[in-house]
């Protein structure tokens, strides 16, 4: 389940910022990568659409494969 | 948040300066609201908002100044929600519209606050709107959708009971903190950088709408949705050229904007957020960047690479895009509110989206967007559904057609571009503007008959034979006369060849025989050529090799050029026996007049009787010719509109009346010719009309009509012409190539058109306004005038391929050929055509048209120089050229008086190792230095009649530098229209009555001066009470300025002429400076003299005054004075002047302190020159200086001293009475670090309404370029707005 939330995201990803999923590893700085923030604002959008708990100012602050794993996951196992 | 004040962010900062500039602009008002349909939980709604405003503490600011003058920023109460019922108005939407439009149009109090509302406006059980208003101080539009989302999300969770979800805001000390960290990081010098590699080429940036972008008041909007096709367009074009939708738009956009520009490339700006990996990503407060994007469409690109590759850059960007733009513009030195770094907005939000309210449908308006320069486009929300286009934009510069107009034009270019290969397939203007260009516009046929010039004039020598056809002086000739010695030189001419398609030349002065010529040649069948005899021999005789004449017709051949082609006019028959030679057909060649070329070839265009004769008779027609009218020539025959001014009297037997050799320059003579001889009709280049007019002769004159070509008409010298003359006015329009006009305008008293249109086609003629690709261009936009019809040359003889290139094939009617006139043209919306320039290296100097390459291939031609670039400075042809030789200049101006025109010479050399470029390699103009029109300068005038004349000539030819004393009028870029203005300034200001012959005998300063002064006594200097410093336009109440401490007021010249719309500006200058006067005894006493001079100049109306420093002290008690006599008063404005009860408390200055009042007024530093301690080292320096007290006669100098030292005394002894209106103050923010007491409120006990405004400048700095730069727009809105008050 979580390997399925983590691929899902860098497939996202990799389509938005136009590279390969394999090529974003878990500490990849998505920034230096090519996520500039229209390109975020986007991703944010479809993860909206989706229900993915992740928004702009998540990649903002979060810039990477592995630390927006966690967030999601968090905020989806925790009680609300 | 800490208590005490913190300071701006860099994004505050400027709209900080923007709003306390017109601190009554409630533009930086933002708002939205939106407008829920179903049952709505008000206390749970009420909580919401409660908390999100708490969270959100940007909406709690309050802004004041700090003890230094900095502004700052601190927290005050969060606003609650208010809930307004309107349920029982009649109609209970527009009532909450109403007062939401209300509330935004009313500035908040930034320091008290609120700045920010939240308004719940209940329509009904189950309708209401929440509007939102929030200061643009204290957020942006992506703020708006946090907060907006903010309260959606928190509602839905109280509504439900549910605890509070999400997470808050951070505070806004996070972004404050953040800012100030980027302020002094490398990284903001590394984004700096990058901006800079990128725009320091940028020479002024082209924007589809010009002029002042300052956001006025209001802003006009239109809104639509993306048509569907639009839509699928911008989603297919994002996929192919695999870039994000938001992108591919803004690219589009941009392409659409670079349409309505002419130079190819275009400045956009394009908002952004700035959030992105900062702490602001979750911070509602101002943050947004414009990020300005150099755009070039590059039109036969592959459409998805040329977005790519913008979409590339614009990634780049947004990576440096902290850094303001604001800065950037300051960097590179734009300022001033007309010189811009980005024109159009394009801003694409996505994230806008319609918000989500549980139990409820919600739709969002926005009400207003904060300030709107220019234009913005916005597309709001996704692509999924068609997202709106909005356009926005400033009343200033723009109509609701036009945006209507924009929104509806860039939907179908949307639409089209998404089956266009490149941008070049995606036409700009709709199908109806194309169809109405084609047709409805050019709807100009009308029946000429089949006949040519020279039948035409036989036809009035047979019916009015007895008419006088000719006048020249006391000399003239009957139309019985004309006829028979024009048919005797017929047949000589025609005996040595002269006939069809053969050419004969004429260069004979203005007279009798001129005529006959003319008419002669004509009859002969021959064109007649024109030449000057002035022009250099290489270029003559290029053009005899060229036109190969059959005789030239000249009273001698001083070049020796002619040789046995001469037919001087003692050698012409009176009478003959000889048959009438054949006559031409309409097709053959009626004349041929050479043109400048850039190839440095002069061009010989070829014009048939055809083209001619359907010009002369649509003029005659529609002017209503008569054989009463006594029509004026006075125009050189070498420029073309001599030609109607020959012909139109002939063919309706009026009267020519043929003005003496050099009159065409004197307008006094010209005016003397016209009520001499009853000249109905005359022909003046707009600048010659502008001399003609500041002639006392021209005062008052009736003539039935007068046409402008040439140059651009300025409306202010129609509206000039309308109050001194008696006349219609016409504004002709119309290349040498299409038989002298095409075009017409009646330019009357009642048109308030500007610019001055050329109007509409004349007979059998189309004007078409075409793009670069010869697209039709949509009205309002620039593109180039192309010409159709049967004016058309033939073409440039001889020249097969430069008549192919422009005469080229008409793309809409098979078989016919447009000119390209290398001008700039717009439709107005009723098709009213503009002129607006040239498009190409072509200029046109007095009404001379001049290729730049030309002079520059001479240039090189002379082979003196590697390389040379010629460019026009100030009406003035500058040559800048490269070579070790610094005095090359002097061996150039002789080669080229060889082989140029006098008036394509250019009027000062610039001699430098390099020309410079950009990185580009581009020739960098902006870089070119600021040429020097001086000759030796070395010798100092000695007379005050000199020193009186060298400032003249350095004031007439705008002249930074010193004139000496052997300096030449014309070697220092004088002309001779300058000279007129010379000419026409020395009869005001010296006794007798100079003529012109004298400036061009006399150019030197010395000789000028000795011969007046051996005419007449000599007056003092130019200090006269009240000096012009600025004409006006009607309409605007004059603005008088009163002088500063040196009693001298010639310093406000440049603000005065600063202010548009320009006004009669008037400087007061202290009687002191006079030692004959006595001083007056008190401030009231200076001040009633002023109210005095004041009446004389101008008896009745609203009047405006203002001062500088002491100055604007006097003008406070002079307003006083002129409101106690009953004169309305506009604008008081006082630059950075402070009451007498300041200096008052302050110790007595030393003489030499308050003289050291001088060395500012002086344009010196005082700060710099400590050493200057005593009154004789104060005056000896300023003696010794440069400025213009230096060049005063010692008198006038100690005029000044006395002046500084009295007023001194008086202000001290001075008491304010207060005046009953409003004193605006400038304030010199920059300074006053030592006495941060000089504030503007120090005038508060002094009038009602006190109007304050700080400029970042020094005093001292006021009234210079710069500062007036942003002064003067400040002033100019005072007055306006004091106008229409009082209107």
């Amino acid at each position: 389940m979580t390997a399925t939330i983590r691929d899902d995201l860098r497939t996202d990803i990799a389509e938005i910022i136009e590279v390969a999923p394999d090529t974003i590893g878990d500490d990849t700085n998505l920034l230096d990568a090519g996520l500039d923030s229209m390109r975020a604002m986007n991703l944010a959008m479809l993860w909206e659409e989706r229900g993915v708990p992740l928004d702009f100012a998540d990649l903002s602050e979060a810039p990477t494969l592995g630390e927006l794993h966690a967030l999601a996951r968090q905020r989806s196992t925790a009680p609300n | 948040m800490a208590a005490h004040g913190r300071p701006l962010t860099e994004a505050q900062a400027g709209l900080w300066y923007s709003q306390a500039l017109d601190p009554a602009n409630p533009i930086f008002n933002t708002g939205q609201y939106i407008d829920l349909v179903g049952p709505l939980d008000t206390e749970a709604f009420r909580a919401a908002v409660a908390q999100a405003s708490r969270e959100a503490e940007a909406l709690s600011l309050r802004f004041g100044t700090s003890a230094d003058g900095e502004p700052e920023q601190a927290l005050g109460e969060a606003p609650d929600l208010a809930v307004v019922d309107c349920t029982d108005r009649p109609d209970p939407a527009e009532a909450a519209r109403a007062a939401i439009a209300r509330s935004l149009a009313t500035p908040v109090d930034l320091a008290r606050g609120p700045i920010a509302f939240q308004t719940l406006y209940r329509l009904s059980p189950t309708r209401h709107f929440w509007a939102q208003q929030v200061h643009h101080l204290a957020n942006d539009g992506y703020g708006m959708v946090m907060l907006t989302k903010r309260v959606a999300e928190l509602y839905a969770a109280l509504a439900e009971g549910r605890p509070n979800p999400g997470r808050p805001f951070a505070p806004l000390d996070a972004v404050l903190a953040e800012d100030a960290a980027y302020r002094d990081s490398e990284e903001r010098a590394r984004d700096r950088r990058w901006w800079l590699d990128r725009f320091a080429d940028l020479d002024e940036i082209a924007v589809m709408k010009p002029g002042r972008a300052v956001s006025a008041h209001r802003f006009l909007r239109t809104e639509r949705a993306m048509s569907e096709d639009a839509r699928q367009s911008v989603a297919a074009l994002a996929k192919a050229s695999a870039t994000s939708w938001p992108d591919t738009l803004t690219a589009l956009v941009a392409a659409y904007c670079d349409r309505f520009v002419a130079d190819g490339e275009t400045v956009i700006g394009m908002p952004h957020m700035a959030r992105f990996g900062t702490a602001a990503a979750r911070v509602p407060a101002t943050v947004m960047n414009v990020l300005p994007l150099r755009v070039t469409p590059d039109e036969d690109a592959q459409l998805a690479e040329w977005l790519a590759a913008l979409a590339g850059t614009m990634r780049e960007a947004r990576g440096h895009g902290r850094y303001r733009s604001e800065h950037l513009r300051r960097d590179l030195g734009l300022i001033g509110a007309e010189r811009r770094l980005y024109g159009a907005l394009i801003n694409v939000q996505p994230y806008d989206r319609p918000p989500r309210f549980a139990g409820l449908d919600a739709v969002l308006h926005v009400t207003g967007t904060g300030p709107v320069e220019d234009i913005s486009f916005t597309f709001r929300g996704d692509l999924k559904d068609c997202p709106t286009i909005e356009v926005e934009a400033n009343p200033d510069l723009w109509d609701e057609r036009a945006i209507a107009d924009h929104a509806e034009r860039l939907d179908a270019f949307l639409a089209s571009a998404g089956t266009a290969e490149r941008l070049a397939d995606i036409p700009t203007a709709l199908h109806r503007e194309q169809e109405r260009e084609l047709h409805a516009f050019n709807a100009t046929a009308h029946p000429v008959p089949e006949t040519t010039l020279t039948d035409l004039i036989a036809q009035s020598f047979a019916a009015y034979p007895e008419a006088e056809a000719v006048r020249f002086g006391d000399d003239a000739l009957t139309y019985a006369e004309l006829d028979r010695r024009s048919a005797a030189l017929a047949a000589l001419l025609a005996s040595k060849g002269a006939g069809a398609e053969r050419i004969v030349a004429v260069a004979l002065p203005r007279s009798l025989e001129l005529v006959v010529a003319l008419v002669a040649i004509l009859r002969a069948g021959a064109a007649y050529l024109p030449l000057d005899p002035d022009h250099p021999p290489a270029r003559i005789s290029k053009i005899l090799a060229g036109a190969d004449p059959v005789a030239v017709l000249a009273p001698d051949d001083p070049h020796g050029l002619y040789e046995d082609r001469l037919l001087a006019p003692g050698d012409w028959p009176l009478d003959s026996a000889q048959p009438e030679p054949d006559t031409p057909a309409p097709d053959n060649a009626a004349y041929v007049i050479y043109t400048s070329g850039s190839t440095g070839e002069p061009k010989g265009v070829v014009v048939t009787h055809r083209a001619i004769v359907n010009r002369l008779l649509w003029m005659a027609e529609h002017y209503g010719i008569t054989g009463e009218d006594r029509i004026l020539h006075k125009t050189p025959a070498t420029f073309d509109v001599s030609v109607w001014e020959f012909f139109l009297p002939l063919i309706r037997g009026a009267t020519l009346v043929v003005a003496p050799p050099g009159a065409h320059r004197d307008p006094s003579a010209i005016a003397r010719l016209i009520a001499a001889h009853g000249v109905t009709t005359l022909h003046f280049v707009p600048s010659m009309l502008e001399a003609f007019l500041d002639t006392p002769e021209s005062e008052g004159l009736s003539i039935r009509r007068v046409f402008c070509s040439g140059e651009a008409l300025a409306p202010d010298l129609r509206d000039r012409f309308h109050r001194r003359v008696n006349a219609e006015l016409h504004n002709l329009y119309g290349p040498t190539e299409a038989a002298v006009d095409v075009s017409f305008w009646e330019a009357g008293p009642d048109d308030t058109s500007r610019p001055v249109p050329i109007g509409w086609p004349v007979w059998n003629t189309r004007l078409l306004v075409l793009d670069e690709r010869m697209r039709i261009a949509p009205p309002g936009t620039t593109g180039h005038l192309h010409l159709g019809g049967v004016q058309l040359a033939r073409g440039y003889l001889g020249k097969p391929d430069l008549t192919a290139e422009r005469f080229v094939a008409d793309p809409f009617v098979p078989g016919e050929r447009l000119y390209r006139t290398g001008d700039l043209a717009r439709r107005r919306d009723d098709g009213t055509v503009e002129f607006l320039g040239r498009a190409d290296s072509q200029v046109k100097i007095r009404g001379l048209r001049i290729e730049l390459g030309e002079i520059e291939a001479a240039i090189a031609a002379t082979g003196l120089v590697r390389s040379a670039v010629a460019v026009v400075r100030d009406e003035r042809i500058v040559a800048y050229v490269v070579s070790p030789d610094r005095s090359a200049g002097e061996a150039l101006r002789d080669a080229l008086a060889g082989s140029l025109p006098s008036y394509m010479v250019p009027a000062a050399f610039v001699v430098l190792d390099a020309l410079p470029t950009t990185v580009n390699g581009k020739l960098d103009r902006k870089a070119l230095p600021a040429p020097a029109f001086a000759g030796d300068g070395g010798e100092a005038p000695r007379t005050p009649g000199e020193r009186r004349l060298a400032a003249l000539f350095a004031e007439i030819l705008d002249l930074e530098t010193q004139v000496g004393r052997t300096d030449d009028f014309f070697a220092l870029g004088g002309d001779s229209l300058s000279a007129v203005r010379l000419l026409l300034r020395l009869r005001e200001e010296w006794d007798g009555d100079p003529d012109l012959g004298l400036v061009f005998e006399h150019p030197d300063v010395a000789g000028l001066a000795a011969r007046l002064e051996n005419a007449s006594d000599l007056r003092d200097e130019g200090l006269a009470p009240v000096i012009h410093l600025a004409r006006g336009e009607s309409g605007a109440a004059p603005l008088f300025l009163v002088h500063p401490a040196g009693g001298v007021g010639w310093g406000y010249r440049t603000l005065a002429r600063s202010l548009a719309p320009a006004r009669a500006v008037h400087a007061i200058q202290a009687p002191g400076l006079d030692s004959q006067i006595e001083m007056p005894e008190s401030i009231a006493a200076l001040a009633r003299d002023y109210a005095d001079r004041i009446d004389t100049a101008c008896p009745a109306g609203l009047v405006h005054v203002g001062g500088w420093s002491v100055g604007g002290l006097i003008a406070q008690e002079l307003a006083v004075e002129l409101e106690n006599r009953g004169r309305a008063v506009g604008m008081v404005a006082l630059l950075d002047a402070y009451p007498a009860e300041c200096w008052r408390a302050e110790p007595e200055p030393t003489e030499a302190q308050a003289l050291r009042a001088l060395l500012a007024i002086a344009g010196h530093d005082p700060e710099a020159h400590p050493e200057l301690d005593t009154r004789e080292k104060v005056v000896g320096f300023l003696r010794e200086g440069e400025s213009v007290l230096a060049n005063l006669s010692r008198a006038t100098q100690d005029g000044v001293v006395r002046t500084v030292l009295d007023t001194n005394r008086l202000v001290r002894g001075h008491h304010h009475r207060a005046f009953g209106g409003t004193l605006t103050h400038i304030r010199a923010d920059a300074d006053h670090a030592d006495r941060p007491q000089l504030r503007a409120d120090l005038w508060a006990p002094h009038c009602a309404v006190l109007d304050a405004v700080g400029v970042p400048f020094l005093h001292r700095e006021l009234p210079g370029k710069p500062a007036s730069a942003l002064i003067a727009p400040i002033l100019s809105e005072r007055m306006a707005a004091a106008e229409r008050i009082s209107a």
